[in-house]
Protein backbone atom coordinates (compact mmCIF):
# COMPACT_ATOMS: atom_id res chain seq x y z
CA UNK A 1 0.00 0.00 0.00
CA UNK A 2 2.28 3.02 -1.39
CA UNK A 3 1.46 6.00 -3.16
CA UNK A 4 2.99 6.82 -6.26
CA UNK A 5 4.12 9.77 -7.95
CA UNK A 6 1.85 11.86 -9.54
CA UNK A 7 -0.81 10.04 -8.61
CA UNK A 8 -2.19 12.97 -6.26
CA UNK A 9 -2.35 16.46 -6.88
CA UNK A 10 0.32 19.27 -5.77
CA UNK A 11 -2.07 20.63 -3.21
CA UNK A 12 -2.60 17.25 -1.14
CA UNK A 13 1.73 16.10 -1.56
CA UNK A 14 2.19 19.32 -0.58
CA UNK A 15 0.01 19.08 2.31
CA UNK A 16 1.14 15.65 2.90
CA UNK A 17 4.83 16.81 3.85
CA UNK A 18 3.41 19.53 6.22
CA UNK A 19 1.76 17.47 7.94
CA UNK A 20 4.20 14.41 7.95
CA UNK A 21 7.06 17.21 9.19
CA UNK A 22 4.41 18.47 11.83
CA UNK A 23 4.10 15.08 13.11
CA UNK A 24 7.77 13.93 12.85
CA UNK A 25 8.99 16.45 15.03
CA UNK A 26 6.64 15.96 17.77
CA UNK A 27 7.03 12.17 17.49
CA UNK A 28 11.10 12.68 17.55
CA UNK A 29 11.02 15.17 20.82
CA UNK A 30 9.44 11.94 22.17
CA UNK A 31 12.42 9.84 21.61
CA UNK A 32 14.77 8.39 24.61
CA UNK A 33 17.69 8.48 24.33
CA UNK A 34 17.67 4.82 25.79
CA UNK A 35 15.41 3.73 22.92
CA UNK A 36 17.49 4.04 20.39
CA UNK A 37 18.50 0.52 19.42
CA UNK A 38 15.05 -0.42 20.19
CA UNK A 39 13.50 1.89 17.46
CA UNK A 40 16.52 1.42 14.90
CA UNK A 41 15.75 -2.82 14.89
CA UNK A 42 11.98 -1.37 14.88
CA UNK A 43 12.62 0.59 11.42
CA UNK A 44 14.21 -2.54 10.12
CA UNK A 45 11.87 -4.73 10.82
CA UNK A 46 9.18 -2.60 9.20
CA UNK A 47 11.44 -2.00 6.25
CA UNK A 48 11.99 -5.92 5.06
CA UNK A 49 8.31 -6.87 6.16
CA UNK A 50 7.81 -4.80 2.76
CA UNK A 51 9.19 -7.51 0.86
CA UNK A 52 7.53 -10.58 2.28
CA UNK A 53 4.50 -10.84 -0.41
CA UNK A 54 1.49 -13.12 0.44
CA UNK A 55 0.42 -13.99 -2.53
CA UNK A 56 -3.43 -13.41 -2.97
CA UNK A 57 -5.80 -14.49 -6.27
CA UNK A 58 -4.13 -12.57 -9.32
CA UNK A 59 -2.30 -10.23 -6.75
CA UNK A 60 0.00 -10.29 -4.25
CA UNK A 61 0.02 -8.10 -0.85
CA UNK A 62 2.91 -7.34 1.60
CA UNK A 63 3.09 -7.09 4.80
CA UNK A 64 3.10 -3.09 6.17
CA UNK A 65 3.26 -4.01 10.29
CA UNK A 66 2.28 -0.05 11.16
CA UNK A 67 0.65 -1.85 13.95
CA UNK A 68 3.79 -3.23 15.54
CA UNK A 69 5.81 -0.75 15.31
CA UNK A 70 3.37 1.50 16.72
CA UNK A 71 2.46 -0.99 19.60
CA UNK A 72 6.54 -1.30 20.16
CA UNK A 73 7.49 2.25 19.75
CA UNK A 74 4.61 4.78 20.53
CA UNK A 75 5.13 8.23 19.51
CA UNK A 76 8.43 7.58 18.06
CA UNK A 77 7.14 5.32 15.64
CA UNK A 78 6.10 8.25 12.98
CA UNK A 79 9.78 8.71 12.94
CA UNK A 80 10.36 4.99 12.94
CA UNK A 81 8.20 4.73 9.54
CA UNK A 82 9.26 7.50 7.74
CA UNK A 83 12.55 6.58 7.53
CA UNK A 84 12.01 3.27 6.41
CA UNK A 85 9.34 4.57 3.46
CA UNK A 86 12.02 7.18 2.83
CA UNK A 87 14.46 4.33 2.49
CA UNK A 88 11.76 1.75 0.61
CA UNK A 89 11.33 4.63 -1.97
CA UNK A 90 15.50 5.31 -2.74
CA UNK A 91 16.14 1.57 -2.28
CA UNK A 92 13.52 -0.44 -3.45
CA UNK A 93 11.31 2.30 -5.90
CA UNK A 94 7.97 1.59 -3.47
CA UNK A 95 6.05 4.75 -3.40
CA UNK A 96 7.59 7.75 -5.17
CA UNK A 97 9.66 10.84 -3.23
CA UNK A 98 6.93 13.69 -3.53
CA UNK A 99 4.29 10.95 -2.24
CA UNK A 100 6.74 10.69 0.66
CA UNK A 101 4.61 12.98 2.82
CA UNK A 102 1.50 11.38 2.01
CA UNK A 103 2.82 7.50 2.04
CA UNK A 104 4.23 8.88 6.24
CA UNK A 105 0.90 10.44 6.95
CA UNK A 106 -1.10 7.18 5.64
CA UNK A 107 1.11 4.56 7.47
CA UNK A 108 2.59 6.97 10.55
CA UNK A 109 -0.62 8.11 11.91
CA UNK A 110 -1.95 4.46 11.98
CA UNK A 111 0.77 3.23 13.72
CA UNK A 112 0.77 5.97 16.66
CA UNK A 113 -2.74 5.98 16.88
CA UNK A 114 -2.10 1.87 17.46
CA UNK A 115 0.13 2.27 19.88
CA UNK A 116 -2.05 4.43 22.35
CA UNK A 117 -4.45 2.02 21.35
CA UNK A 118 -2.12 -1.08 23.15
CA UNK A 119 -1.21 1.14 25.41
CA UNK A 120 -4.59 1.64 26.70
CA UNK A 121 -6.11 -2.13 26.42
CA UNK A 122 -3.29 -4.30 26.86
CA UNK A 123 -3.49 -5.59 30.60
CA UNK A 124 -0.62 -7.01 32.97
CA UNK A 125 -1.04 -10.54 32.13
CA UNK A 126 0.02 -11.99 29.24
CA UNK A 127 -2.75 -13.22 27.13
CA UNK A 128 -4.33 -10.20 27.12
CA UNK A 129 -1.33 -8.48 25.55
CA UNK A 130 -1.13 -10.69 22.82
CA UNK A 131 -4.48 -9.82 22.31
CA UNK A 132 -4.33 -6.48 22.31
CA UNK A 133 -1.24 -6.62 20.10
CA UNK A 134 -3.08 -8.82 17.60
CA UNK A 135 -5.68 -6.29 17.60
CA UNK A 136 -3.63 -2.98 17.55
CA UNK A 137 -1.91 -4.97 14.22
CA UNK A 138 -4.98 -5.49 12.75
CA UNK A 139 -6.06 -2.18 13.70
CA UNK A 140 -3.06 -0.55 11.78
CA UNK A 141 -3.68 -1.56 8.36
CA UNK A 142 -7.15 -1.20 8.82
CA UNK A 143 -7.05 2.59 9.40
CA UNK A 144 -4.04 2.67 6.44
CA UNK A 145 -6.23 1.63 3.89
CA UNK A 146 -8.84 4.14 5.08
CA UNK A 147 -6.26 6.77 5.61
CA UNK A 148 -5.22 6.00 2.04
CA UNK A 149 -9.19 5.96 0.57
CA UNK A 150 -9.00 9.86 2.74
CA UNK A 151 -5.56 10.60 1.10
CA UNK A 152 -7.10 9.58 -2.48
CA UNK A 153 -10.32 11.45 -1.76
CA UNK A 154 -8.52 14.75 -1.09
CA UNK A 155 -7.20 14.25 -4.86
CA UNK A 156 -10.80 13.78 -5.98
CA UNK A 157 -11.22 10.40 -6.00
CA UNK A 158 -14.55 8.62 -4.57
CA UNK A 159 -14.01 8.00 -1.20
CA UNK A 160 -16.04 5.01 -0.56
CA UNK A 161 -14.97 3.49 -3.56
CA UNK A 162 -11.39 3.70 -2.99
CA UNK A 163 -11.91 2.71 0.54
CA UNK A 164 -14.25 -0.50 -0.23
CA UNK A 165 -11.38 -1.39 -3.11
CA UNK A 166 -8.47 -1.15 -0.44
CA UNK A 167 -10.19 -2.80 2.50
CA UNK A 168 -11.02 -5.45 -0.17
CA UNK A 169 -7.46 -6.21 -1.50
CA UNK A 170 -5.80 -6.12 2.19
CA UNK A 171 -8.41 -8.92 4.23
CA UNK A 172 -5.77 -11.20 3.83
CA UNK A 173 -3.18 -9.19 5.07
CA UNK A 174 -5.13 -7.27 8.07
CA UNK A 175 -5.79 -11.11 9.15
CA UNK A 176 -1.80 -12.49 8.69
CA UNK A 177 -0.82 -8.74 10.49
CA UNK A 178 -3.39 -9.43 13.62
CA UNK A 179 -1.53 -12.70 13.91
CA UNK A 180 1.70 -11.92 13.21
CA UNK A 181 1.80 -8.97 15.71
CA UNK A 182 -0.11 -11.18 17.79
CA UNK A 183 2.63 -13.58 18.02
CA UNK A 184 5.22 -10.86 18.65
CA UNK A 185 4.21 -9.24 21.33
CA UNK A 186 2.73 -12.43 23.15
CA UNK A 187 6.83 -13.48 23.06
CA UNK A 188 7.76 -10.37 23.75
CA UNK A 189 5.85 -9.96 26.60
CA UNK A 190 7.12 -13.79 27.91
CA UNK A 191 10.83 -12.89 27.05
CA UNK A 192 11.82 -9.36 27.55
CA UNK A 193 7.92 -7.16 28.81
CA UNK A 194 10.27 -3.70 29.26
CA UNK A 195 10.18 -3.55 25.37
CA UNK A 196 6.63 -3.18 25.53
CA UNK A 197 6.50 0.53 27.49
CA UNK A 198 6.07 2.89 25.08
CA UNK A 199 6.90 6.45 26.19
CA UNK A 200 2.92 7.97 25.98
CA UNK A 201 3.21 8.73 29.69
CA UNK A 202 6.29 10.92 30.65
CA UNK A 203 5.81 13.56 27.98
CA UNK A 204 9.28 14.53 29.36
CA UNK A 205 11.42 11.93 27.33
CA UNK A 206 13.38 14.46 25.19
CA UNK A 207 16.96 12.77 23.45
CA UNK A 208 19.14 14.97 25.88
CA UNK A 209 17.92 12.99 29.02
CA UNK B 1 40.34 5.73 -84.20
CA UNK B 2 37.48 4.67 -87.25
CA UNK B 3 33.89 4.24 -87.41
CA UNK B 4 34.44 0.24 -87.47
CA UNK B 5 36.55 -0.07 -84.65
CA UNK B 6 34.17 1.88 -82.63
CA UNK B 7 31.32 -0.52 -83.50
CA UNK B 8 33.25 -3.16 -82.69
CA UNK B 9 34.28 -1.93 -79.03
CA UNK B 10 30.88 -1.75 -78.54
CA UNK B 11 29.59 -5.06 -79.56
CA UNK B 12 32.03 -6.67 -77.70
CA UNK B 13 31.12 -4.87 -74.42
CA UNK B 14 27.49 -5.99 -75.21
CA UNK B 15 29.16 -9.48 -75.80
CA UNK B 16 30.77 -9.34 -72.37
CA UNK B 17 27.75 -7.68 -70.44
CA UNK B 18 25.49 -10.40 -71.75
CA UNK B 19 27.72 -13.22 -70.78
CA UNK B 20 28.13 -11.41 -67.28
CA UNK B 21 24.71 -11.15 -66.63
CA UNK B 22 23.69 -14.41 -68.22
CA UNK B 23 24.49 -16.75 -65.02
CA UNK B 24 22.00 -14.04 -62.89
CA UNK B 25 19.31 -15.28 -65.26
CA UNK B 26 19.71 -19.30 -64.75
CA UNK B 27 20.10 -18.51 -61.19
CA UNK B 28 16.29 -16.41 -61.33
CA UNK B 29 13.70 -19.63 -60.09
CA UNK B 30 10.97 -20.33 -62.12
CA UNK B 31 8.01 -18.85 -63.12
CA UNK B 32 5.78 -21.42 -61.41
CA UNK B 33 7.72 -22.08 -58.05
CA UNK B 34 6.38 -18.45 -56.78
CA UNK B 35 3.90 -20.09 -54.95
CA UNK B 36 6.33 -22.26 -53.28
CA UNK B 37 8.47 -19.40 -52.36
CA UNK B 38 6.07 -17.44 -51.16
CA UNK B 39 4.94 -20.07 -48.58
CA UNK B 40 8.32 -20.91 -47.72
CA UNK B 41 8.58 -17.13 -46.94
CA UNK B 42 5.59 -16.98 -44.69
CA UNK B 43 6.74 -20.13 -43.16
CA UNK B 44 9.86 -18.22 -41.95
CA UNK B 45 8.25 -15.11 -41.21
CA UNK B 46 6.16 -17.16 -38.61
CA UNK B 47 8.62 -18.30 -37.27
CA UNK B 48 10.48 -15.47 -36.23
CA UNK B 49 7.62 -13.40 -35.25
CA UNK B 50 6.89 -16.33 -32.78
CA UNK B 51 10.71 -16.33 -31.42
CA UNK B 52 10.35 -12.21 -31.53
CA UNK B 53 7.26 -12.88 -28.61
CA UNK B 54 8.72 -15.34 -26.70
CA UNK B 55 12.07 -13.21 -26.75
CA UNK B 56 9.70 -9.71 -25.75
CA UNK B 57 8.35 -12.09 -22.96
CA UNK B 58 11.28 -13.18 -21.68
CA UNK B 59 12.90 -9.66 -21.90
CA UNK B 60 9.47 -8.07 -19.80
CA UNK B 61 9.89 -10.85 -17.19
CA UNK B 62 13.58 -9.74 -16.99
CA UNK B 63 12.78 -6.32 -16.38
CA UNK B 64 10.07 -7.21 -13.59
CA UNK B 65 12.78 -9.36 -11.95
CA UNK B 66 14.94 -6.41 -11.93
CA UNK B 67 12.50 -4.11 -10.45
CA UNK B 68 12.41 -6.19 -7.22
CA UNK B 69 14.54 -5.20 -4.63
CA UNK B 70 17.77 -7.22 -4.16
CA UNK B 71 19.37 -8.86 -1.27
CA UNK B 72 22.16 -5.89 -2.11
CA UNK B 73 19.38 -3.20 -1.26
CA UNK B 74 18.35 -5.03 1.63
CA UNK B 75 21.25 -5.18 3.36
CA UNK B 76 21.62 -1.70 2.17
CA UNK B 77 18.89 -0.12 3.54
CA UNK B 78 19.50 -1.71 7.12
CA UNK B 79 22.58 -0.65 7.45
CA UNK B 80 21.24 2.99 6.49
CA UNK B 81 19.14 2.62 9.60
CA UNK B 82 21.50 1.22 11.98
CA UNK B 83 23.86 4.00 10.55
CA UNK B 84 21.27 6.87 11.81
CA UNK B 85 20.55 5.38 14.75
CA UNK B 86 24.01 5.37 15.61
CA UNK B 87 24.58 8.43 14.68
CA UNK B 88 21.51 9.84 16.79
CA UNK B 89 23.02 7.69 19.79
CA UNK B 90 26.30 9.00 19.21
CA UNK B 91 24.71 12.77 19.20
CA UNK B 92 22.65 11.85 22.10
CA UNK B 93 25.52 10.47 24.34
CA UNK B 94 27.70 13.61 23.51
CA UNK B 95 24.90 15.98 24.70
CA UNK B 96 24.70 14.56 28.01
CA UNK B 97 28.20 14.55 28.96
Amino acid sequence: MHISDGVLPLAVTIGGYAISAGIAAWSARRIHSRDLPKIAVVTSAFFVASLVHIPFGPTSAHLLLPGLAGALLGPAAFVSIGLGLLLQCVLFQFGGITALGANAVMMGVPAVICGWFFQQVRGRARMPQAVAGGLAGALGTFLAAVFLAGLLAAGGEDFFGVAKLALAAHVPVIVIEGVVSGFTIGFLARVKPALLQSSFRDAAGLVHD
Amino acid sequence: MTRMQKGLAIGLLCLFLAGLSNPLWAQAPPENSTGEVIALLKEQNSALSADLRRIQREIAALRADLDQPGVKDVFAGIGYIFGLFGAAAFAASRRRE
